[in-house]
């Protein structure tokens, strides 16, 4: 480019000065003031659409991701971690820390803490659980004055658990979702959407 | 009451509830514009909203008053008591009802165009004091800007002069109890849109709000002013706002006449300067604005040719009633 | 008076001074974090300096920390307007190098959240425009609230399907993390139909009104042989008679089963750039009717789900993939190195790239036209810094 003008400020000025102007019709001005007049006079009568948050809160739909939880398992009601770390690898921005407790059955958790002040609600951590123990509830709501009342340790977490409703998604659900069709199905891929919501015939993925 | 007594309260009972309706006008605009967007507006302080004027008054107050240290102290710090006192000068000759007000001068309409036209010296001083390219470049447009409106503002408001026969603002509100002059044939109208055209130019509300172009100037003049001295400059913009929404319901709109008992009388004036503030917000809140050249150019080759004419086509209706005609 | 150095303009304003003035970092209508050095003579813009590098975040250097099923929920933060146009060219870089291939309904699903985040972007680039143009309390904040409130109405689409409203993280190597809800198609019919007629309404609003022509019109010339040299893309090109559309010129993701037209306008100015991007409204609903009412069945992935972080390993390789966001085209250039990370990543930002035009087509305007000009440029600043 250096050296060669393909634009200079003549052709500028040209085209700025050379602009249709709408004209003066005086007509056809009054005619396009009057109708975006009427445009903004129309919508006074139109229902406003402000949510009164926090009176009333907005539906939220089955996959949202809103704060994150550890919860229980449904038939022993034991805890569902078993403090395989694989959050803790695959989460971005690295937010997670778990420890692992062995014991002779399963492993538990022994410390897990999550620091949602950076979380990014990317769901990967839902998405890699193969024990569908870390999952996102359907609301973000808690306010909080001090940072470090973000820092939630692992009863917290089970906390929030149990205090609010809990998203769609959990690790095995995505997994199927995603996953190519089974070798061993004998029907043709179902729609997925139909199947959202129900696990897979053998619960295994094949990889 | 001694008239020395009276001749110190009436004043003061205006300038307090001139300054009362106009902080509620800002509320009424906001809500006005808020439904006019879809959404709902001030909700939360008091019933939906009621005391958010009061709310900022009084933050305005408290803010801390942050004056830059290279500004020109003298100019900066008196620019918007400059600024404010026109503003409420142009009450002192509105007649709110016939013989209530505070000086039906016999001048009373040059006396309200002339003052209103000091406020600019005052727009000047706070952007040239502020030290600031930003609030000089807005000043300077502003100038530009005030001036080339007050012209055709003038000749506008002649037209009902000259309808009524006489400069007295009470003159004039009386002349229409008759027919308003805002539904004599043609002139009445165009009159009253080249004054609305040109009071919102003249006020620098949108359209014509370049010189505080929020997307380019920031705040204009305003930009260095906080706390106190900036509420009195939005006091001063909003009162000129409402004093040339009073002028406009009392030159057109017949003032304080009305259906019902005579002390009605100031409700119904109190209602038509509404009617002709809520005009000037809906064109606030409908269009872009457009540049200061184009604003220039608008003034000078459009408002004030037309409105020359309309006042030599009022003056030849008004020889014609006059000598004989219908 | 030629451009030689692009920024500096002798213009023939003997004796008046000039006035050196910053439309800082923070300004209202700096689109973001910009600065820009302007010299003026009175009213008329001289000079124009670009500074930039506000909110850059070293995305590049981070996606060689970051594995290839971690980065694409990062990379939304560049363009984060339009935030699944980069994690698509990210997905799409990385199975180019490591020839995977895209199921049929993937590619659909891509297509369709593409389109919808064109309108989403192109909505909030009407509305904050005319912000600009009109002032924060005046006519621009009302198209900026009906704007905002159509696209919320996209935004409650893609929450519903994956769980987030702006930054999304929908895409994976190999497809797309997530499937339609029961019902979703139905809801974007209705949504699409609904921003269709509303459209309408704002190009009526818009285009008669004298006020928004006197300012847009004549304001802002790219000439054709400029657009092509600066090297801009997207609208942009589009409005100075370039007829270049990625998704014609080098289809990719299926966009070569869809009938849809590419506007092209060749007066050069802002108005011009504004009817592309009102046409490109309407030819992205249409895009998406033909998918929704196209879309086959089948998996949405042709990886398994993901389970372990290092889980996608792309072989050696290099390549460079491109897509047509709202801004032009975005490109992810990619080294592979056979690891769970890639080597060296680099984007090609479209605003980036746009951004370099404007001190070619500033000097001469008035103040007021800079922002109008940089309005219709319509630069997002994670791009442009990454």
């Amino acid at each position: 480019m250096a050296g060669r003008e393909v634009q200079t400020v003549q052709d500028v000025r040209r085209h700025r000065d050379a602009r249709r102007t709408g004209g003066t019709d005086i007509p056809v001005i009054v005619r396009t003031i009057l109708s975006a007049m009427r445009m903004t006079f129309m919508n006074l009568f139109r229902k406003p659409v402000t949510v009164h948050y926090p009176d009333k809160t907005r539906n939220y739909p089955d996959r949202y991701r809103g704060l994150l939880a550890l919860v229980y398992e449904k038939d022993t009601g034991e805890e569902a971690c078993i403090g395989c770390r694989l959050c803790e690898y695959v989460c971005p921005p690295a937010v997670i820390k778990v420890e692992m407790l062995k014991s002779e059955k399963r492993n538990y958790a022994k410390s897990f803490t999550l620091e949602l002040y950076a979380c990014e609600f990317c769901e990967l951590c839902v998405q890699v659980c193969p024990t569908d123990a870390i999952v996102m509830m359907k609301s973000f709501d808690m306010p909080t004055t001090d940072r470090r009342e973000l820092l939630l340790d692992k009863d917290r977490l089970h906390t929030i658990g149990l205090s609010f409703e809990q998203s769609w998604a959990t690790g095995n659900k995505l997994r199927d979702m995603q996953g190519p069709p089974k070798a061993a199905r004998p029907v043709a891929h179902a729609p997925a959407a139909a199947e959202a919501g129900k696990p897979a015939a053998e619960g295994t993925t094949v990889s | 009451m001694s008239e020395s007594v009276m001749l110190v309260l009436v004043p003061f009972i205006v300038m307090n509830a001139v300054i009362g309706i106009v902080t509620y006008v800002t509320l009424l605009e906001r809500k006005f514009a808020a439904r006019m967007q879809s959404r709902i507006g001030p909700y939360r302080v008091g019933p939906h909203g009621l005391l958010q004027p009061i709310a900022d008054a009084i933050k305005l107050m408290m803010k801390e008053d942050v004056v830059p240290t290279a500004a020109d102290k003298p100019v900066y710090n008196l620019a918007p008591i400059v600024f404010l006192v026109p503003c409420m000068f142009i009450f002192a000759t509105i007649p709110f009802a016939p013989g209530l007000g505070v000086a039906d001068l016999n001048i009373g309409i040059l006396f309200f165009l002339a003052i209103s036209s000091m406020e600019i010296v005052g727009l000047f001083m706070a952007g040239w004091g502020s030290n600031n390219k930003y609030a000089l470049l807005s000043a300077m447009r502003a100038v530009n800007q005030v001036i080339s409106y007050d012209l055709p503002f003038i000749f506008a408001s002649l037209v009902p002069v000259l309808l009524a026969g006489s400069l007295q603002l009470g003159d004039i509100a009386a002349a229409q109890s008759g027919l308003w002059f805002v539904f004599y044939p043609v002139i009445g109208q165009l009159a009253f849109i080249a004054f609305i055209a040109s009071t919102v130019a003249a006020e620098n509300r949108a359209p014509f709000d370049i010189l505080e172009a929020e997307s380019e100037l920031v705040a204009g003049f305003r930009v260095e002013y906080s706390g106190m001295k900036f509420a009195l400059i939005q006091l001063g913009e909003y009162t000129h706002v409402l004093g040339s929404s009073f002028l406009g319901a009392l030159l057109f709109l017949g003032a304080w006449s009305g259906p019902g008992p005579e002390w009605l009388g100031p409700v119904w004036f109190l209602i038509k300067a509404m009617f002709v503030f809520l005009l000037v917000t809906w064109v606030r809140w409908s269009f872009v604005r457009i540049r200061v050249d184009q604003i220039l150019a608008l003034s000078w080759k459009a408002l004030l040719p037309m409105t020359l004419l309309l006042l030599l086509a009022t003056a030849f209706v008004v020889v014609w009633r006059t000598s004989g005609g219908a | 008076m030629s451009i030689a150095a692009p920024g500096r303009v002798e213009v023939d304003y003997a004796g008046s001074e000039r006035l050196t003035m910053n439309m800082g970092p923070q300004h209202p209508s700096a689109h973001g974090v910009f600065r820009a050095i302007l010299t003026l003579e009175g009213e008329t813009v001289v000079g124009v300096d670009a500074v930039i590098g506000y909110l850059h975040r070293c995305h590049e250097k981070l996606s060689e920390t970051l594995t290839y099923a971690q980065y694409p929920s990062i990379a939304s933060k560049t363009d984060y307007v339009a935030a699944m146009t980069s994690e698509f060219a990210y997905v799409r870089a990385a199975e180019q190098i490591g020839k995977i291939e895209v199921p049929k309904r993937a590619q659909y699903l891509r297509v369709i959240t593409s389109e919808l985040q064109r309108v989403a972007s192109h909505l909030l680039w009407l509305g904050t425009w005319c912000l600009d143009l009109g002032g924060a309390l005046g006519g621009g904040a009302t198209i900026f609230l009906y704007c905002i409130r159509e696209r919320e109405l996209i935004l409650d689409l893609f929450e519903s399907l994956v769980g987030a409203r702006l930054l999304y993280g929908f895409y994976q190597v190999g497809g797309v993390r997530y499937d339609l809800p029961p019902g979703w198609a139905k809801t974007c019919r209705e949504t699409v139909d609904l921003i269709d007629s509303r459209i309408t309404e704002y190009e009526r609003m818009l285009e008669d009104n004298p006020f928004f022509m006197a300012r847009v019109q004549g304001v802002g010339y790219i000439s054709r042989e400029l657009a092509e040299d600066v090297g801009i893309a997207g609208p942009l090109l589009r409005g100075s008679g370039v007829n270049f559309d990625l998704r014609r010129a080098d289809p990719y993701s299926s966009y070569d089963d869809f009938q849809f037209a590419v506007p092209v306008e060749t007066a050069g100015d802002c108005f011009a750039r504004y009817r592309v991007r009102m046409v490109e409204f309407r030819e992205s609903l249409k895009i998406v009717r033909q998918a929704l009412d196209g879309l086959p069945e089948g998996p949405i992935s042709s990886r398994p789900g993901l389970k372990s972080v290092a889980q996608t390993r792309i072989p050696k390789g290099e390549a460079y993939a491109r897509v047509e966001g709202a801004r032009g085209e975005v490109g992810c250039y990619l080294i592979a190195d056979g690891s769970a990370k890639p080597y060296r990543m680099k984007w090609r930002g479209a605003s980036f790239s746009n951004l370099a035009v404007l001190p070619h087509i500033i000097p001469g305007h008035k103040v007021a036209d800079v922002v109008a000009i940089m309005g219709s440029v319509d630069p997002v600043f994670g791009e442009v810094d990454r």
